[in-house]
């Protein structure tokens, strides 16, 4: 999936801003696991807002969806369908 | 484990206490029922510095045995000791025994009703729901005729609920985690066995769900890891005694609250003295909310829980941000869950600092002051509604400080670059520390004295007098 692609490399970008430079799965809770700050939430959020349209007021916000690579994919995917089908 | 985003920095990695827990043979070793007695033993000696009372002791660890010895009945166990306890230890005081009871049962209730119907006006803003019911509750109990038994009830009741409202706060939150529909957590998640502030340490139901052991040998690794942390929090526990005997004792410098009070009466102290008592307030402060923390995390690890600590390296910070953070990490998670989120995710989506700023001062300002205000309930029950709300003048503008530098803090995050130790490092970490000195000047006596005071206070580190 593209998106994921993307998803990781702005994840690795907001690690390298730690000078947290270690790999990471796509599995690995980067926030609940504490390699991310919780106001690193706020820059996953505004990500996906601009990037895939993401609305959080109206999906709900729970941190544990946006917390790995996997999660914010299929956060992302379930967002994307349930827009379609509201179409 | 790398704890709140602390990347690989190049810092000498010396520990005092050494990581038993990467062991095999220890891990081993604590995995076997010997172990696990030993464990437990170890921790029952070292929570004997902190509870004075012995048969306290005995019944905290024989608890923690339960929960090791019988991991399959953990949640449940965790959940029934600490209300009984706590129902136990009131049953002297009728009026506080029911009170707690209520609450907790409003509790179990409203998450109840939260799960039951997720699309209602409830269901889908609960916290709103809560927190505006606490207020209405504190408005009904400050109408009420002094003395009477309405009164007396409606204190109850609101001191019961200032005690459990974030704790079931966190219930509702957890409406929308995933697996749901777990009652013995939430109940385990309130007020737990290993001790709280009016902070639920650490966060509710949903995070203890993550972090919970699964297997033998990740609990006997979070046990010695909560062995490791509570052997911490004595030694800083021994260090702060031996650090006010020193400087407050022997070097007689006076305390923060001591020269405000004294520079108030009009015999201040010396310059120098001024400032070394608020250079000391400063790291005071980050010794004792290590020291609680610690001890608390460490009941949770032996729970089988691995919670992230509460206070974590927080003189390496080296924006204000990173060390609100690192300071006392699970209040700023209770700021930014109940306030700082339901705000950014509603208001100025348009406009990506007003909305960051917007959020940051509805969470420190406002959720700050309504934290604090409601905890310290007994303030208003005695002052009245109004005096009460005078009172929290200092506070609010040590709140709308923090609230600026905070937002100045996340927004320059972005631009920040490493260059080097002294400029990327050495010098952000001292101008930190330096900036939380001076604000500490409106952090002790805030409800004694006015914020003229405290102003005139702060001036005069800096040879200024009006």
């Amino acid at each position: 999936m593209q998106g994921k692609t993307e998803i990781r490399e702005f994840l690795q970008g907001l690690l390298t801003s730690y000078g947290d430079s270690a790999p990471f799965h796509d599995s690995e809770p980067l926030l609940s696991g504490g390699r991310l700050q919780s106001i690193d939430a706020v820059e996953i959020v505004m990500f996906l807002e601009q990037k895939f349209g993401v609305d959080f007021a109206t999906i709900g916000f729970d941190r544990d969806r946006i917390d790995s690579v996997d999660a914010i994919t299929d956060l992302v995917e379930s967002f994307k369908s349930a827009d379609k089908r509201s179409e | 484990m790398k704890y709140f985003g602390s990347a690989a920095n190049g810092t000498f990695d010396f520990r005092l206490i050494p990581r038993i827990e990467t062991y095999p043979k220890v891990v081993s070793f604590s995995q076997t029922s010997i172990g696990k007695s030993v464990i437990l033993a170890l921790f029952g000696l070292g929570i004997r510095f902190f509870i004075p009372a012995s048969i306290s002791v005995i019944v905290f660890t024989s608890i923690f045995g339960l929960t090791t010895f019988l991991p399959a009945y953990r949640r449940f166990i965790l959940a029934v000791c600490p209300i009984t306890l706590v129902l136990l230890q009131s049953t002297h005081d009728p009026l506080l025994f029911g009170s707690i009871l209520t609450v907790v049962i409003l509790g179990i209730f409203l998450y109840w009703c939260a799960m039951g119907w997720p699309q209602s006006r409830f269901g889908k803003r609960p916290i709103a729901f809560l927190l505006t019911g606490f207020t209405a509750l504190i408005l009904l109990a400050c109408a009420a005729t002094r003395h009477s038994l309405t009164y007396l009830i409606l204190w109850g009741l609101v001191g019961a609920m200032a005690s459990y409202v974030w704790f079931i706060g966190y219930a509702l939150l957890d409406r929308s985690s995933k697996p749901k529909r777990d009652l013995t957590l939430e109940l385990a998640s309130f007020r737990p066995l290993w001790g709280s502030t009016n902070t639920p340490f650490p966060k509710g139901a949903a995070y203890l769900r993550r972090i919970e052991a699964q297997n033998p040998e990740q609990l006997a690794i979070t046990q010695l890891k909560g062995l490791k942390l509570l052997t911490w929090a004595i030694l800083l526990a021994v260090f702060q005694i031996l650090w006010y005997r020193f400087f407050h004792g022997y070097l007689q410098i006076p305390t923060s609250a001591q020269a405000l009070a004294m520079s108030v009466r009009g015999t201040p102290v010396a310059w120098h003295l001024r400032w070394e008592s608020q250079l000391l307030y400063f790291f005071e402060s980050v010794l004792a909310i290590s020291v609680t923390g610690h001890r608390f995390i460490a009941g949770c690890r032996m729970a089988g829980f691995n919670a992230l600590r509460n206070t974590y390296r927080p003189l390496s910070s080296t924006t204000i941000a990173e060390f609100f953070n690192r300071f006392y990490y699970y209040y700023k998670e209770l700021l930014v869950d109940f306030f700082f989120y339901p705000t950014f995710f509603r208001y100025w989506k348009g406009n990506r600092r007003l909305r960051m700023v917007f959020a940051t001062f509805a969470a420190v300002v406002f959720g700050n002051a309504f934290y604090h205000f409601t905890r310290d309930w007994q303030n208003i029950m005695d002052e009245g509604l109004w005096n009460a709300l005078a009172d929290y003048q200092v506070f609010l503008f040590y709140s709308a400080a923090l609230a600026t530098a905070l937002s100045v803090s996340q927004l320059r995050k972005q631009d920040r670059k490493p260059t080097g130790f002294v400029l990327g490092r050495l010098l952000p970490t001292i101008g930190v520390g330096l900036f939380f000195c001076l604000l500490n000047v409106f952090v002790p006596n805030e409800r004694t004295y006015p914020l003229i005071a405290h102003l005139r206070y702060f001036a005069s580190l800096f040879s200024i007098h009006f």
